[in-house]
């Protein structure tokens, strides 16, 4: 059975939602726990189920139960840019929607960026659920997928516009009524370099909503529509309450800090600035990227609604709500978005005019992140971070089988945290708003024709130093056996992870190429780069950056540094240059020279 | 065959003897924690005494262990020294490089800030195979291997492990590395990747043989010791640890493998749970070990103990590839704390008051309202027999902090917020519950929900409501249930080989590998199950593909046709793989090929089921009515869970006969348990004593 309904009976279902029922607050706790439970259900399924390495060992996905409002109820565990991201691309459905209006059975695609996409290999899924005829909120999932069938395989980065980024979905449905549109499916299978991934994976995804359709309907049918209605609200309103308590705490006033991107992967010689300013005010914050560079004419750009405002709301969940620091689950919920403003010019890179492409846009986010850390340091000294890696390495190998069919592997290699004031930073791990899973070496080797030469910590720099250390980068050596194409998207290069009250400054990253037999002569590449034709046993190695120490590094006890020397995390030079601590041919510490080497250098 | 069976808890190490049929004893003794052994000798011999029986008359003693899990758990195992390929020294460092939160600045990386293995211990050895058929490409550099070792003994490295790159498709390197070490440093823990865990994906495998070195040395010594100890006290019987996969394995298998009973603790509750099941003909049991810290659930559809994939299973931080009883355990016991967070939301746990100082009532200094405290206050927990009156509770306490940490706060009566403690941690463990179950593709509606642990059958009838069981069934002795379960588990050996093959395209040559690795495991299974004394007639073996549709990433289990694979049956493995598929995911992607990862034997040997005395029957021509007078204690003011207050009969379980009925509100009490009978529920007494409760 389906039921009709139309824009007029959504409104008039959306007054319906502000009747309140009191919830006392254990059902609301018992509300709160089922709807969270599902939510990490629906990306369990998801990523369990699929077939692209992105999905099934990164976990580049999101799933999560919505109200009729777009509103966030609850969120899987997994990316963060992800799950932030999901009530942009329903927005942006309810926009441009197949029959202007939702049916029961319905299940759609959509992944267009000025539609409130985070960017367009991101498909999100999106399910109406339906109560007694009312639609009620929406079960989706977002999942990147590998290839779209744009102008290049995998990644793209130097393309003209929006239209080179491959298919565009929005509102499209996959079902509608229950009805399998046999036409679309057909259309993407001839549209996509990997179109069996991609058809497959997108199974995965109806999966993973469709069971998170059932999880709702099942807590409505148990409490009722209106103490579940007024259990969500009360939800968002204690989380966003949480998050207005935070921002109190912080002294009003207008924090800036800036820093600049490498290129745009097209003009080498233009560095693009970013300038943030926070705006403290009551319970409001603020953040105003005016200034930042102008957009880009190639794809180096950042879908505002679904990336850049996402980010910002990722950067103080981080640091407000952090979840080591605090001894409760707060839900993560759209409460925590309300206090929060964004601000960007339009026709800046953080909001770029249709039809601009915008596909290659996380780095210029982790580093809007990485700058509000930056521009709270003096008022919040406890609760930041020194500089961080601040970018990402996302990376396409794609090459032809000797059948014809092509391979496409997207690989997320990580970054580097800054020191804390109390701990290290840690050391090759997924940054700020990334947080996948690598790719098993052993798995990537079975499938493809790659082997991977070398993954450990970098040695060829040294981390920020401090009273805490910054954390080291990783070196990654990927080789591939056969002829291929790669594109590479990536920042970084030239402008350093800041060093924190004394710390020292961080290192930046590099990418190297070489041909393992031939001469094995270096070619030291940009961190972006686009549709460059490799060949077999040609290496491509990725060292990433390290972050920024925090504190003077005369105040790190002088047995912690020695402990840095035995684990090579610390060279016995760096240890005297940069520490002042003698350490012996032997591994000893040397106290006399030490002290005096200190006092010296603490002049 | 006289045995016993013995647990050791954090609080209490429970033994269980079965002299003979259906002449059983039980007893507790204080653990030990600072050498459990201590604790299980004590309770060994005093039972021996209880039960009148000469200690060389035992013939087997099952020990459920927590010695391995708390090294995890306190962070104090051995040196570990680790040999791995160049080029890959910090696998162990970066694992998969995910934080373990998504929102957060000031997190730990509990793997990098205390790492099993030091990265100064961490040696890179010059070697090199290659995939994807596992050629040698770069031999392996014997002399830095010998170097290495050099190192080891100076730092006095208790444990080396081996772990090469893609030794899962060829283990040539990590066995001769080490023969060399074995030669170099004699007496050393030594653990290679390949024997440990022989599967794809490098960080888990080497995760897995790094856990195996780091509680090695401790846990083989404490297993040999406790060995030693029972020969020299008289005991001539071989000593069997349960371990994590439900089944007992030798000593020898044990301290190779230490890995594999992780957890080893919970795994006899769930076996015992089964067993109480088959006291009443219950197949379909999900069962609820509740103590003070923590809740432990598992669910078993038709008798049959569920192992989790082994890509699912985590010990703390660590993946740990050991194959273990599919079992959740969450933050919910009598401790668990109830509290006001920041925001004002209500909350109960995953904070513990643990033993000391306990909840509030218990007099030593808690300050904080638990769970146990609103039993207390809802007059559920009776002071003068409290743990049968070997310990005095003092439910002024409970009230009064109930009152002042929650009731005034909230503007709510005591009685309403205690009310609300028991929801809260009850919805907790429901949605545990519902996760293990019902996410599985179980309907709870088909089960028979088992409560034990001391403070299980408190909480039995709420969350049977709250999950839709279909009834409760309170086993004969919920307190000691781990123990039973001790001696109700199989001989079980586990085998393991790596073996990627996409069946549609299988050739002969294929099959006549797979063949063979099948027949290499089941021997190894054999020859185990032999060396126990196991006739080959009683041994079972179980040859289950763990497989994948070609390009996924992770596999489910598929039993595989008896006798040889061929291109006849392989449809078979093909349909089972579909079928559990679409249990675990609700889909199928039927015209996708399906590929074989990893082939896994089990060999088993049944035990004889433990004869458990039958309950004395009511007398023929007495009325239920009469002879209930006979277990009734005293009538005492109680409120259950839809808030009434009522006056509620007390019952003496000792007294209780089989085929008796009891209709709520009532409790039965017996000495480590109280069994909550609510308002419109009824209970039987089954022919074994399983108390079973349902509505009206």
């Amino acid at each position: 059975m389906t039921k009709k309904i139309n824009k007029k009976n959504n409104k008039k279902n959306n007054k319906k939602n502000k009747k309140n029922v009191k919830v006392d607050p254990i059902t609301l706790q018992v509300i709160g726990g089922a709807l969270h439970t599902s939510a990490r259900e629906m990306g369990h399924v998801l990523y369990r189920m699929s077939f692209s390495s992105i999905i099934r060992e990164s976990e580049d996905l999101g799933a999560g139960l919505f109200d009729a409002n777009f509103q966030t109820l609850s969120e899987s565990d997994s990316t963060p840019l992800h799950i932030g991201s999901i009530p942009g691309y329903l927005r942006g459905i309810q926009d441009t929607l197949q029959d202007g209006e939702w049916f029961e059975g319905d299940v759609v695609v959509h992944n267009h960026p000025y539609h409130g996409s985070s960017h367009s290999p991101d498909l999100a899924i999106a399910i109406p659920v339906f109560w007694k005829g009312e639609l009620v909120g929406f079960s989706a999932n977002t999942a990147h997928h590998i290839d779209i069938g744009a102008a290049t395989p995998g990644l793209i980065i130097d393309i003209r516009d929006v239209y080179a980024e491959g298919m565009l979905f929005s509102g499209i449905k996959l079902y509608r009524k229950g009805e399998r549109n046999d036409a679309i499916w057909q259309f993407m299978e001839s549209n996509s370099r990997t179109a069996k991934m991609l058809i497959d994976d997108i199974e995965a995804q109806i999966a993973s909503a469709r069971l998170g359709e059932q999880r709702m309907k099942e807590l409505i049918s148990e409490y009722g529509i209106d103490t579940f209605k007024s259990a969500c609200n009360e939800l968002l309103n204690y989380t966003e309450r949480m998050m207005r308590q935070q921002i109190k705490a912080i002294p009003d006033g207008i924090y800036r800090a800036d820093g600049w991107c490498d290129d745009d992967g097209r003009n080498r010689d233009k560095k693009l600035p970013i300038k943030v300013a926070v705006k403290v005010k009551g319970d409001n914050v603020t953040v105003d990227l005016t200034g930042s560079a102008d957009q880009v004419p190639t794809a180096y750009n950042v879908p505002f609604e679904g990336s850049t405002k996402v980010a910002v709301y990722c950067a103080f969940r981080s640091l407000l709500l952090d979840q080591a620091e605090t001894e409760v689950y707060i839900p993560s919920n759209e409460g925590s978005f309300r206090p929060i403003e964004v601000i960007a010019p339009e026709g800046s890179i953080f909001n770029p005019k249709f039809p601009a492409a915008a596909e290659a846009r996380f780095t210029q986010c982790n580093r809007v992140i990485d700058c509000i850390y930056r521009a709270l340091s003096p008022v919040m000294p406890e609760k930041i971070t020194a500089g961080n890696s601040a970018s990402l390495s996302f990376i396409s190998y794609a090459g032809l089988r000797p059948s014809g069919d092509y391979w496409v592997f997207l690989e997320v290699n990580e970054g580097s945290y800054g020191a804390r004031a109390r701990k290290d930073g840690p050391d090759s791990i997924d940054n700020l708003m990334c947080n996948t899973r690598n790719n098993p070496l052993e798995d990537l080797g079975m499938h493809l024709p790659m082997v991977c030469e070398r993954y450990e910590l970098r040695d060829d720099v040294m981390p920020g130093a401090g009273r805490q250390r910054g954390g080291i980068g990783v070196v990654k050596a990927q080789r591939v056996l056969t002829d291929g194409v790669i594109t590479h998207e990536c920042d970084r290069h030239t402008d350093v992870p800041w060093g924190a009250f004394g710390g020292s400054e961080g290192a930046v990253g590099r990418v190297q190429r070489y041909n393992i037999k031939g001469n094995k002569q270096i070619t030291e590449m940009p961190a972006k780069f686009s549709d460059v034709d490799i060949n077999a046993d040609d290496v491509i190695a990725f060292y990433g950056p390290c972050g920024g120490g925090y504190g003077n590094p005369l105040d790190r006890p002088a047995e912690q540094v020695l402990e840095d020397v035995l684990d090579d995390f610390c060279t016995i030079e760096h240890a005297k240059k940069a520490y002042g601590v003698i350490v012996t041919k032997d591994l000893k510490l040397d106290h006399k020279a030490t002290k005096t080497l200190r006092s010296e250098m603490s002049k | 065959m006289a045995k016993i069976g013995v647990d050791v808890g954090g609080t209490f190490t429970d033994l269980i003897l079965e002299k003979g049929p259906r002449d059983v004893y039980v007893h507790k003794v204080p653990s030990t924690p600072e050498d459990q052994s201590l604790g299980v000798i004590r309770g060994i011999t005093e039972i021996c005494e209880i039960g009148q029986i000469a200690r060389k008359e035992i013939e087997l003693i099952v020990h459920g262990t927590t010695v391995a899990t708390n090294i995890t758990l306190e962070n104090n195992g051995s040196e570990v020294g680790m040999l791995t390929s160049r080029g890959f020294r910090d696998i162990l460092h970066i694992a998969r490089h995910k934080r373990p939160y998504n929102f957060s600045l000031q997190f730990d990386v509990p793997w990098q800030s205390k790492p099993m293995v030091k990265r100064r211990n961490r040696i890179p050895i010059t070697e090199r195979v290659m995939p994807p058929n596992g050629k040698i490409v770069t031999p392996l550099n014997e002399k830095e291997v010998i170097e290495a070792c050099k190192l080891f003994k100076q730092r006095d490295i208790e444990a080396v492990i081996i772990c090469f790159m893609f030794s899962f498709l060829n283990s040539k390197h990590e066995l001769l590395a080490k023969k060399i070490v074995q030669k170099e440093l004699p007496g050393v823990y030594i653990s290679t990747s390949c024997e440990v865990i022989d599967v794809i994906r490098e960080y888990e495998r080497f995760s897995t043989t790094a856990m195996n070195g780091y509680v090695g040395p401790k846990t083989s010594n404490y297993i040999n010791n406790l060995a030693n100890s029972l020969k020299k006290e008289g005991f001539k019987s071989e000593l069997r640890i349960m371990q994590s996969n439900g089944g007992v394995a030798t000593v020898d298998m044990t301290t190779e493998k230490p890995v594999t009973i992780l957890m080893s603790g919970p795994a006899g509750g769930v076996i015992g749970g089964k067993w109480a099941g088959n006291l009443s003909k219950e197949k379909n049991i999900i069962t609820v070990d509740i103590g003070g810290t923590s809740a432990d659930i598992s669910t078993i559809p038709n008798s049959e103990i569920r192992i989790m994939n082994p890509r699912d299973t985590y010990v703390g931080d660590y993946p740990i590839l050991a194959p273990m009883i599919d079992l959740a355990t969450i933050g919910a016991g009598g401790g668990s704390i109830a509290f006001i967070d920041k925001g004002g939301a209500f909350r109960v746990g995953p904070k513990s008051a643990g033993a000391d100082p306990g909840p509030a009532c218990y007099s030593k200094g808690g300050s904080e309202p638990t769970v146990t405290d609103a039993q207390v206050a809802l007059g559920r927990l009776d002071v003068d027999r409290f743990l049968g009156g070997d310990m005095t509770i003092n439910p002024d306490l409970s009230n009064k902090v109930i009152e002042k940490k929650l009731a005034k706060p909230l503007n709510m009566s005591v009685k309403d917020a205690a009310l609300g403690i028991i929801k809260v941690i009850n919805s907790n463990m429901a949605l545990a519950i519902r996760a293990n179950s019902v996410a599985r593709g179980y309907d709870p509606r088909k089960f028979s929900l088992m409560p034990f642990g001391g403070a299980g059958p408190l909480h039995g009838v709420a969350l049977a409501n709250e999950v839709a069981a279909k009834e409760v069934i309170v086993p004969p002795a919920p307190g000691i249930n781990a123990a039973i379960g001790l001696l109700e588990t199989d001989m079980k050996y586990e085998f393991t080989r790596s073996a990627p093959l996409v069946l549609e395209n299988a050739t002969k040559k294929d099959f006549d590998r797979i063949n063979r690795a099948l027949s290499d495991l089941e021997k190894l299974c054999r020859e185990r199950l032999s060396a126990d004394g196991i006739i080959k007639k009683q041994q079972k073996i179980i040859r289950i593909a763990e497989c994948r549709y070609h390009g996924q990433g992770f596999e489910l289990r598929a039993e595989l046709p008896n006798g040889k694979l061929n291109s006849n049956n392989k449809n078979i493995v093909i349909n089972n793989f579909h079928k559990q598929h679409n249990l675990d995911y609700g889909y199928t992607f039927g015209s996708d090929q399906v590929e074989i990862m990893t082939l896994r034997v089990v060999g088993i040997a049944s035990v004889k089921p433990m004869t458990w005395p039958k309950l004395k029957p009511l007398a023929k021509g007495k009325s239920n009515a009469k002879s209930l007078k006979d277990a009734f204690l005293y009538n005492r003011k109680t409120t259950f869970d839809d808030g009434k207050t009522v006056t509620c009969p007390r019952y003496n379980r000792d007294k209780l006969l089989a085929g008796q009925k009891i209709s709520g509100p009532a409790i039965v009490i017996q000495h480590n348990s109280t069994t909550l009978i609510p308002p419109k529920h009824k209970a039987y007494v089954s022919t074994y004593g399983n108390i079973h409760i349902q509505k009206n």
